[in-house]
């Protein structure tokens, strides 16, 4: 009996490494795209609500009619799978996407840790044939570490520009409130894309606009204790605090904030933080936090989106998880217009018209307003996206908007 | 006095704040070494988990205080007793790294179905003893911190008590000397080691509570992070003391305060395994431990 | 086809993790650091072919010796602590590694890029692989390759004199000195073995994986590769190798339970672990199969 259950045991993980039975697509009616996110562990509240997006467009593309290849309507399917963030699952499902379930290109991932070796794996110069890099396409929708799309020609992202992001921040912030002048930060020393948001992005923004830097603090991502810090912050006096911490911490922060009297003039905070949990985990101790995003629910169609995708899904919509749905739609009608095959045999030759087509695109419709994707060319960020950017500010345990560009809101 | 002193003490007063919620940690381990000699490595999802289940008075229900506390409490029992099943009872006895491994699947399953049925979205406990700080002079004192290093020496009397002066107590104590001669003697050893359990769990569950509360947003990875610092506590202690637990936890404190102030983040973590090194090489039983045979 | 060969690669790199494990653990000592020896053979080999333009052989080479040197280090101070002692011990080695490969900040910009260790950012660009035109397929090959070296060596190791000693050690350690076994020795070349093979391991996935930064070999690696080593069983180094195919194909298998993977995988762990306390080669198995085969045998010789 023992040996009858251990024995299934192997041969049942034995089995598994089958590769799924490859049907024709064109044939079955179907064209294949996937999406690997962080859905277990403790980035998974972000990957979910971006395959909660991501569905949504898949499930509304489908009621429409699906996308119309070679003449005829095919159905959308999402092959969507978990890589834990981990580097490991994220190498073994990408294989699995490109060759075994033979998707068109992926979404995600949602960690950059991720990004980076899946990235990295992939071919570097198109082209090549001493190059032996997978040919499999990515439209990023959340891994924003600066720089990540530049690791391969095969990875493009519309993800936030960080850089960009803050310098606006605290252009606005200089221009609104000009009596600010020095500012402390906080930042998480172990997760990259925390230190990377601090030495690429807020620390030359706070030089450009003359802000004195008193004190920079740092604690771990899963910390859950802050008072030396604190008392660090309090001691500076700083009339801007600068919060590049996420949501968990930054929770647990700002409520030591609060115990040992750290009065802040103006809270800055990281745009992941901008999200449904923060509110839900920290409510009003966030009272005023400004953060710079790409999606808040300020047009008509911006809500509808929202309210349907909680709905529906219980995704929350932010500048993580709308990408998805927004990348859906740019490779649906890049699809339409460039002409694939959608046939097995030619599945690496269509990969590489939707790429070359993607670098082409110029701008797209995002949900917000226009999406400019950047060519191979582009010196500083090449496929990567330029969007606009809104702030936003926690008020009565809400994100409501602080600015917005003024061309948005008209539509 | 001069700032450095001020800073020293104040780093002090924090540190040994801080080392009472790690003292509360160790002691539901070390309490369940002495008996069962063996590690239960599933305990910090236990009390995670109880922790969780708390959740459900406090935001569906809306239930007083008083309900959170014994949910997380009889939450934390149910999810020990689960454990001992699961993870303790059928493991044919003579294999003592079988729990070590069944008890670390638990902790993979325990801590993704927090994050399966919380999305592992961030929740918080109420601030029940204040969210400002006391004031003591030039310095700042907690007041949950203050609470939990009082409820640390209330448990550590009450399961004095309960050891030294109860029939329970004398089973229990009985079985951790030698479970075969107490089983000789007339004491129902495989009842001992369930009660165990629940008492481990218990403490564990009001102990979550009163952690739960110092914490800004609960978090799932907070069960593999008890767990490494209830072993480090233990460890620095002496297995099986629970005056040595609550030492070690005071000790680990204070050292991870002062270098975090002095020398920043990396050098706390450092330090705090510094001190484990330090224990031993030097000296193996911990501060209260009896001599390793 | 490419999936299995990304399944295999990631396999045939823990095994090697898990037979460090192994190779401790059958002196009687458990050790929770070993992914602190995969870290330095990751960043050392990675090192040698993105910063200082060595070819992978030598890198792989200097990853395993870094590997090995720390590990004869560490293995003294090991002496001084038994049983689960020594687990916490080397828990905290693993986790003062990973902090100190997090401090680690040694860039240089080549062909345009700043490549090299930087901090908690990470270390990318460890592309000498996929530059020279060495398929996914090819590298499995060497990674193959190496275990196979690695399990040959360790059974020669087994078989030997040295072997016994090992087990002895791990049996009763009064009795193996008094045997006349020199314990320090063979506890120490344990550690700096284990060391080797897992720092192996680490510059072998390092170019697979072109990246690697501290959080890849935090905690949750060193549970891994324990749970190799547990759940395949300490008769065999076979063992350990079936035990981290089993588990990494589990992780890929399981994905058809999506949200549940994990769940079902920490149940299957308790399960398997209570159904076969030792393991799923364990020494009772390696007497069977032992048995079996000279039966098979003597019936070939017989007339």
């Amino acid at each position: 009996m023992k040996r009858l259950a251990v024995g299934a045991v192997v041969v049942a993980s034995a089995l598994a490494l089958l590769p799924g039975a490859g049907a024709a697509f064109q044939e079955e009616g179907t064209l294949r795209i996937g999406g690997m996110w962080a859905l277990s562990g403790p980035a998974a509240y972000i990957g979910s609500s971006s395959r909660g997006l991501a569905q949504l467009a898949v499930d509304e593309i489908n009621e429409a009619g699906g996308v119309s290849i070679q003449g005829k309507r095919v159905k959308l399917q999402l092959y969507a799978y978990d890589d834990a963030c981990k580097a490991e699952e994220g190498l073994t499902v990408v294989r699995r996407l490109a060759d075994s379930d033979r998707v068109l290109f992926s979404l995600g991932p949602t960690c950059s840790s991720v990004a980076e070796p899946v990235f990295g794996i992939l071919q570097k110069r198109l082209d090549d044939p001493a190059d032996t890099g997978l040919q499999f396409l990515f439209f990023t929708d959340t891994a924003i570490k600066f720089g990540l799309a530049r690791i391969s020609p095969w990875a493009f992202r519309n993800v936030g520009n960080e850089p960009e992001m803050f310098d606006l921040t605290f252009k606005l912030v200089r221009e609104r409130h000009p009596e600010l002048r020095t500012a402390a930060v906080a930042y998480e020393s172990d997760f990259a894309h925390s230190v990377s948001t601090w030495k690429g992005a807020v620390e030359p923004a706070l030089k450009k606009y003359g802000y004195q830097v008193l004190e920079v603090v740092e604690w771990r991502f899963e910390d859950t204790e802050f008072g030396a810090q604190t008392t660090k912050l309090r001691k500076a006096n700083a009339d801007l605090l600068v919060m590049l911490t996420h949501t968990f911490s930054t929770c647990g922060a700002v409520k030591e904030f609060k115990r040992q009297r750290v009065r802040s003039k103006l809270m800055i905070g990281i745009t992941s933080a901008a999200s449904t949990e923060t509110m839900v985990g920290c409510g009003q101790a966030v009272e005023g936090m400004i953060i710079p995003t790409n999606f808040a629910a300020v047009t008509p169609r911006a809500r509808a989106l929202a309210e349907k995708a909680w709905a529906r899904y219980k995704a929350d919509s932010n500048l993580h998880s709308v990408p998805a749905y927004e990348n859906i739609y740019a490779i649906k009608s890049i699809v339409e217009k460039v002409g694939i095959r959608n046939e097995p045999g030619t599945l690496l030759q269509d990969r590489r018209k939707v790429r070359d087509a993607l670098a082409r695109l110029g701008t797209f419709q995002g949900v917000l307003g226009p999406i400019k994707m950047n060519g191979d060319d582009d010196p500083v960020k090449p496929r990567d996206v330029d969007k606009a950017v809104i702030l936003v500010q926690a008020r009565n345990a809400q994100w409501t908007v602080w600015w917005q560009p003024p061309e948005m809101g008209k539509k | 006095m001069s700032a450095l002193l001020l800073d020293v003490v104040q780093q002090t007063i924090n540190g040994l704040m801080y080392g009472a919620f790690y003292a509360l940690l160790g002691i539901g381990f070390t309490l369940f070494f002495g008996v069962m000699k063996k590690f239960n490595l599933a305990y910090g999802p236990t009390v995670m988990a109880g922790i969780y289940l708390g959740l459900l008075p406090l935001y569906v229900w809306k239930a007083p205080i008083w309900v959170v506390v014994l949910t997380c409490v009889a939450g934390a029992v149910l999810v020990g007793l689960l454990v001992e099943v699961a993870c303790f009872r059928y493991v044919a006895p003579g294999n003592e790294l079988a729990p070590l491994m069944t008890t670390i699947g638990m902790l993979i399953l325990i801590q993704e179905l927090v994050v399966l049925l919380t999305h592992a979205a961030p929740f918080e406990y109420p601030p029940v003893f204040g969210d400002e700080s006391l004031e003591l002079g030039p310095f700042l004192v907690r007041p949950d911190y203050l609470a939990i290093l009082l409820a640390g020496l209330l448990f550590v009397g009450l399961l004095y008590l309960l050891v030294e002066h109860t029939a329970f107590g004398r089973a229990m104590r009985a079985v951790a000397e030698n479970p075969r001669v107490a089983q000789l003697l007339g004491v129902d050893v495989s009842r001992v080691n369930t009660l165990t359990f629940v008492l481990t769990s218990a403490v564990g569950g009001a102990s979550g509570f009163l952690v739960a509360m110092t914490f800004g947003a609960l978090q799932p990875g907070i069960a593999g992070w008890m767990t490494i610092k209830g072993l480090v506590v233990i460890v620095i202690g002496g297995l099986g003391s629970i005056p040595g637990a609550v030492l070690a936890g005071l000790l680990l404190g204070v050292v991870e305060f002062q270098a975090l102030w002095f020398l920043g983040i990396t050098w706390r973590d450092i330090f705090a395994y510094l001190l484990l090194f330090a224990f031993l090489v030097l000296r193996p039983a911990g501060l209260l431990g009896r001599a390793a045979t | 086809m490419e999936y299995v060969v990304a399944v295999l690669s990631i396999i045939g790199i823990h095994a090697l993790l898990g037979l460090s494990v192994y190779l401790v653990a059958i002196t009687g000592q458990l050790s929770f650091g070993q992914q602190g020896f995969y870290a330095i053979g990751a960043y050392l080999a990675g090192m040698a072919t993105a910063l200082w333009n060595w070819s992978l052989g030598p890198a792989l080479a200097l990853g395993t010796v870094a590997a090995g040197v720390v590990g004869f280090l560490v293995g003294f101070p090991a002496l001084r602590v038994r049983g689960l002692y020594l687990g916490i011990a080397t828990l905290g080695f693993g986790e003062i590694v990973r902090l100190g490969f997090l401090n680690l900040k040694y860039t240089k910009t080549i062909g345009g890029r700043l490549v090299g260790p930087n901090g908690a950012e990470g270390f990318r660009h460890v592309t000498y692989v996929y530059e020279r035109g060495i398929t996914q397929g090819q590298y499995l090959l060497v990674i193959l390759l190496a275990l196979a070296l690695v399990i040959v060596l360790i059974s020669l190791l087994e078989r030997s004199r040295l072997g016994v000693q090992f087990r002895a050690v791990e049996e009763d350690e009064i009795a193996a000195a008094v045997a006349g076994v020199h314990v320090t020795a063979v506890k120490v070349l344990a550690f700096t073995l284990g060391g080797m093979v897992a720092g192996l391991g680490g510059a072998l996935f390092v170019h697979y994986s072109t990246y690697i930064d501290h959080e890849m070999v935090a905690l949750p690696l060193a549970v891994s590769a324990v749970t190799y080593a547990m759940l395949g069983g300490l008769g065999s180094c076979w063992g350990t190798v079936l035990g981290a195919a089993v588990l990494i194909s589990l992780t890929e298998g399981l994905r058809v339970a999506k949200e549940f993977r994990l769940i079902v995988y920490g149940a299957l762990i308790i399960l398997v672990m209570t159904l076969r306390p030792r393991g799923l080669v364990d020494e009772r198995v390696v007497l069977w199969l032992g048995g079996w085969m000279r039966r098979r045998r003597w019936r070939l010789d017989a007339p």
